[in-house]
């Protein structure tokens, strides 16, 4: 596998489909990890939508529209029950 | 606490750290070793000018960049509709009251962005300008005060090089004073000699005039007896009046001369030795 990088560190758009649970299963769980993955994840997207000199609504407005996604489906257990149909 | 416990047993499982044995937790504070990298020297980069392009302000432009070659301009626009008719048709977004106000929510916030957005935009981007320029300011003067200190330095530094003037001028005036001590002193000196001297002379010239006086006092009484013993004639008597007076006038001729003149007018008296 010389063609292949030789550590399994690649990023994940670089990671082929089949390999893709090993890849998975590669990476750190533990706790320190996975705090680790959201401070990366909030610095990537701080620093690329609000970190600006000119920046837009744009950042503040995809995190509430996340929020408000997130809670819709929270609650959909409770709204399935207003539907106004039985059957689609 | 918990730094404590870490450092000991740091200490005791790496012996790089220098003096581990040694230490106890409580001491170990003191020789910490920090910063045992190299400091990155490049500069900090400076901040973005826009963020992220944003679609709608919701959807970022990466995904609309990602269906183009498939779909071109429209697939994504397409994709959301259809995704809206399922989501309404199979009720999975449900059409409840909160519907109505989150649409109008939603519309009044749109409209308020709209209007508002740029003017809020340049606000905010003058008061940042503030800051900067604040902080600029406070940073050329901090550069203009340390360039004036180096400036006053670099002059200081050059006065020190023109202190051979002041030495210079100091030597010349000490040599002057020498001289004029010198001077003063040897003006002294022949003044005191001038004096002795002028005492010695003074003291002659006081005894010549009282051996003077003293002669003439003596040849004037012995004239005089001699004149009243002999009883001579009128020309002899104003020949030694003459001589007395011219005596009396203070004549150059020495004392002794005078003697031996008078002395061979008359009988040789006992002469004082002087």
């Amino acid at each position: 596998m010389a063609s292949v990088v030789p550590m399994k560190e690649k990023k994940l758009m670089d990671v082929k489909i089949g390999e893709l649970p090993k890849w998975i299963l590669m990476r750190d769980f533990t706790p320190k990890g996975i705090a680790g993955a959201f401070q990366r994840g909030y610095y990537r997207y701080y620093n690329k939508y609000v970190n600006v000199k000119k920046g837009s609504v744009a950042g503040v407005s995809m995190v509430l529209a996340a929020y408000v996604l997130f809670n819709y489906c929270c609650s959909y257990k409770e709204l399935k029950h207003e539907r106004r149909r039985k059957y689609h | 606490m918990l730094s404590r416990a870490v450092l000991s047993t740091v200490a005791t499982a790496a012996p790089c750290v220098k003096n581990a044995a040694l230490l106890g937790p409580g001491v170990l504070q003191a020789t910490r070793i920090f910063h045992t990298g190299q400091p990155s020297q490049a500069p900090v980069p400076p901040l973005p000018e826009y963020g992220g392009k944003v679609r709608h302000g919701l959807i970022p432009e990466e995904f609309f960049q990602f269906l183009y070659p498939k779909t071109g301009v429209t697939g994504p626009y397409v994709l959301g509709t259809g995704l809206i008719l399922y989501f309404l048709s199979k009720e999975i977004y449900v059409v409840t009251p909160e519907t109505i106000s989150a649409v109008s929510t939603i519309g009044l916030l749109v409209y308020v962005v709209k209007k508002y957005g740029a003017s809020i935009g340049e606000f905010a981007d003058k008061l940042n300008e503030q800051k900067i320029a604040q902080l600029e300011e406070a940073k050329q003067a901090s550069m203009k005060y340390i360039q004036d200190a180096i400036n006053l330095e670099k002059s200081q530094q050059a006065l020190v090089q023109k202190r051979h003037y002041l030495f210079d001028v100091q030597r010349n005036n000490i040599a002057m004073a020498l001289e004029v001590t010198y001077r003063d002193r040897l003006h002294r000196v022949y003044r005191e000699v001038k004096n002795r001297l002028d005492y010695q002379i003074a003291v002659q010239n006081m005894m010549r005039r009282k051996e003077q006086e003293h002669m003439i006092n003596w040849v004037e009484k012995h004239v005089v007896q001699s004149i009243s013993a002999q009883q001579g004639g009128v020309a002899q008597r104003s020949f030694e009046v003459a001589v007395v007076t011219f005596l009396w006038h203070g004549c150059k001729f020495r004392a002794a001369d005078v003697k031996v003149k008078i002395l061979q007018k008359s009988s040789p008296p006992s002469l004082p030795q002087g």
